[in-house]
């Protein structure tokens, strides 16, 4: 914060508060800070401060309650918690993987601008603009057992009737399917930009010295791309913690828990079971765990860019 | 002076309009479909004009699990609705937290007995409006699973549509014969379902009933019964419609799922709510028909729907005016009206001597069945930390459904969850003893 107030400052000081009041120069930049650093306080900083108090606080049926660590020991020691988790390590690892493969093909092979091409990327960021609730409505419909488009086009295979969302060793696949088909034309788009970014007389020197295609791919360009791929990666894991508005339409972490995500299950203990002791040292939980996920991420981001330059 | 004179009549139109209504809010879910919000609306509308005391919002507030998860936000913030149409089973937890209004009170204002207010009302919707003699809801549209199947599939597999199944036995043996298998793809499923959350625990609580249980106590919002003979038997009748009988698809179906292959003839029979009776007439091409549930012991079913409440923390003047709302709304002509556009019983019995109800019941014989099945309607289950003990329950039938777990097994572990969940309250209440 302090990196960045200098940065916002630099430019008044260098012109005209030098001149006039040096000594205001000093909180100039704190006072421009001032607004977005209370809206950060207000919003972000006081209810984390809130969640911790109130995962610490342990609530019986009737009677006062009382400091301690109940909530934590309950939390770690309920099975519908360790499922959640673990659906959720599946659900990363099965969307991040899958869509950042994808979404860097498409880049590749999209790279260059034609009117061919411009088409083709519309169509695969497409769905990016449709909203994740919209799109698992469509879905809804499309894994229809029978009746529904997926099944309809499989049908021709001879595919049978498939209970997509119903059968629980389909049910978190589906869920992943949706995801990667939504995001993966987002990060494409980040793909495109970092591969616009690598310098053309590399890859024309590689070709020079006779490397290959995949040679040139694997030596140059996946390398330069390192930055981006760890911005991608950062975002991607982000939306895999804290996107789960499909479930809630279409599963409702069922059947049997078998789609319920981290984010679910806190709602699911906060909103319908009301145990706000248990959802709270959830949240302090996942919060904690992404807050040292960004923290890895960021960086090696930074590492990244060092490399580059 | 000409601003004095304004400053006064300003002033008179403010206490005027202040005096001339009460501003209160309804929250009202709408479980089934989007129409039925309009109808509410335009209903309110009505109420409005018609009452010039009084002003009513309404709010639409999603499903049932949206509406209770709202109404108690908003309780908690201090700032309760004056009435919410709250599913029926929810109830009893607003009244073990001490957070609904006691309508013993507004009725005897009225001139009535607490007994003879909620005798106007079918027996079986008493239940869950009432808690130890004490009324705390008042019905507003009911329902119960009943079973549809279609004439077409019937005559195609050599059953007679006049004669639909009454037993288990006929059931099971009437899915059979009503599936078709080609090969390993199946054509058309014998009966079908839903399995999701809240579907899922209000019909197999029904089965268990069918088969002598009780599933619940209902007096009592600290027992249920997933263990008991009478549940087990249940899952396992499910377990071997699924996968003994193969007359029922595997996993779990959601309600769409389920009346989009009724329509489409791709199952003979469905469980569904009575609150579809509208949607499904208004979509099915060719005839059908509706039955009660089937019995293994007893004809049962649990009712389904939803109460109007009086969430606690108003003042005595928006409580007073919801009251009237809530007269007006479950009034025989506008409960009559609401039934008759929505699938739902009216639950006033009243509703059915008027002369527009007479013609309607002649018209569609498939709500006389309906209605009848009334007659055997049990409580809906209800206990301390109901949605999380359903689910308990739930998700053992999905796993059993989807051939995960026995149904042995499965119970076990459902009802364990459940005495887990509703521990604290039991601890305060039936184990909390004099030393």
């Amino acid at each position: 914060m302090v990196a960045l107030a200098r940065l916002v400052a630099r430019p008044l000081i260098v012109s005209t508060v030098r001149k006039r009041r040096p000594a205001l120069a000093g909180l100039t930049p704190y006072l421009l800070l001032a607004p977005s650093a209370l809206f950060l306080l207000a919003f972000t900083y006081w209810p984390v401060v809130q969640v911790v108090r109130s995962s610490l606080t342990v609530r019986g049926f009737r009677g006062a309650p009382h400091w301690g660590l109940e909530n934590y020991s309950r939390l770690f020691g309920d099975a519908h918690f360790t499922t959640a988790v673990g659906n959720t390590l599946v659900y990363a690892a099965g969307t991040i993987i899958p869509g950042l493969v994808l979404a860097l093909l498409f880049a590749l092979a999209l790279t260059e601008t034609t009117r061919l091409t411009g088409t083709l990327r519309t169509l695969v960021a497409l769905p990016m603009l449709i909203p994740l609730v919209a799109a698992a409505s469509l879905f809804a419909f499309i894994f229809l057992p029978n009746a529904g488009l997926l099944d309809h086009y499989l049908a021709i295979f001879g595919v049978a009737e498939t209970n997509w969302l119903g059968d629980p060793s389909l049910a978190l696949g589906s869920i992943i399917a949706i995801t990667v088909w939504k995001n993966c034309g987002y990060y494409m788009l980040f793909f495109l930009a970092g591969l616009a970014g690598i310098p053309r007389e590399l890859l024309d020197a590689a070709k020079i010295d006779g490397a290959g295609p995949v040679q040139r791919l694997f030596r140059i360009t996946l390398p330069l791309l390192g930055p981006t791929l760890a911005f991608v990666l950062v975002i991607a894991t982000l939306n895999a913690m804290t996107q789960i508005d499909h479930v809630i339409v279409l599963t409702q972490g069922g059947p049997s828990d078998t789609t319920s995500m981290l984010l679910f299950y806190i709602y699911q203990q906060a909103q319908q079971n009301f145990d706000v002791g248990r959802a709270s040292a959830a949240t302090v939980v996942s919060v904690g765990v992404l807050f040292v996920l960004s923290l890895v991420s960021l960086r090696s981001l930074e590492r990244g860019i060092h490399y580059e330059t | 002076m000409r601003l004095y004179l304004a400053a006064a009549l300003a002033a008179c139109l403010a206490t005027g309009s202040a005096r001339a209504a009460t501003e209160i809010d309804l929250f009202f879910p709408v479980p089934v479909q989007g129409k039925l919000a309009n109808e509410m609306q335009r209903l309110v509308e009505v109420f409005n004009k018609d009452h010039a005391a009084i002003h009513v919002t309404p709010v639409y507030s999603g499903s049932y699990d949206d509406t209770n998860l709202k109404t108690h936000a908003a309780i908690q913030a201090g700032k309760p609705p004056a009435a919410v149409i709250m599913s029926a089973n929810f109830v009893r937890e607003y009244v073990i937290n001490d957070e609904i209004v006691q309508l013993d009170r507004l009725i005897e204002k009225d001139g009535m007995t607490e007994a003879a207010f909620m005798d106007q009302f079918w027996p079986a919707l008493r239940l869950n409006a009432t808690e130890q003699g004490h009324a705390y809801g008042v019905p507003f549209h009911n329902s119960t699973p009943l079973l549809y199947y279609s004439v077409d599939a019937f005559k195609d597999a050599g059953l007679d549509p006049e004669h639909p199944p009454v037993t288990w036995q006929d059931w099971l043996t009437a899915a059979k014969k009503l599936a078709k298998h080609d090969g390993t793809a199946t054509t058309r499923w014998g009966l079908m379902m839903p399995g999701t959350y809240d579907y899922c625990g209000w019909i197999t609580s029904g089965l268990a009933m069918s088969n002598g249980g009780q599933f619940y106590n209902p007096d009592y919002g600290g027992e249920v019964y997933y263990t008991a003979p009478s549940t087990v038997g249940a899952v396992r009748f499910l377990d071997t419609l699924v996968h003994k009988a193969k007359a029922m698809p595997e996993g779990v179906t959601d309600a769409n799922a389920v009346t989009t292959a009724f329509f489409q003839g791709r199952t003979g029979m469905m469980v569904l709510s009575t609150g579809s009776l509208s949607f499904v007439r208004d979509n099915m091409k060719t005839p059908y028909r509706v039955a009660f549930l089937p019995r293994n012991l007893d004809n049962a079913v649990p009712i389904g729907g939803a109460s109007l409440i009086l969430p606690k923390g108003n003042s005595p003047e928006r409580e007073a005016a919801a009251w009237t709302l809530i007269k007006w709304l479950t009034s025989p002509e506008i409960s009559g009206g609401w039934s008759r556009f929505t699938g739902y019983f009216a639950p006033r019995i009243a509703a059915y001597d008027l002369p527009e109800m007479k013609t309607f019941i002649a018209a569609h014989p498939d709500a006389k069945v309906a209605l009848d099945q009334l007659a055997y309607a049990r409580g809906w289950f209800s206990t301390y930390n109901v949605v999380g003990v359903r689910k308990a329950l739930e998700d053992g039938v999905q796993a059993v459904l989807s051939g995960k777990a026995t149904p042995e097994a499965a119970m076990a572990k459902a009802q364990q969850e459940a005495d887990a969940l509703m521990r604290p309250y039991v601890e305060q209440t039936a184990l909390k003893l004099p030393e």
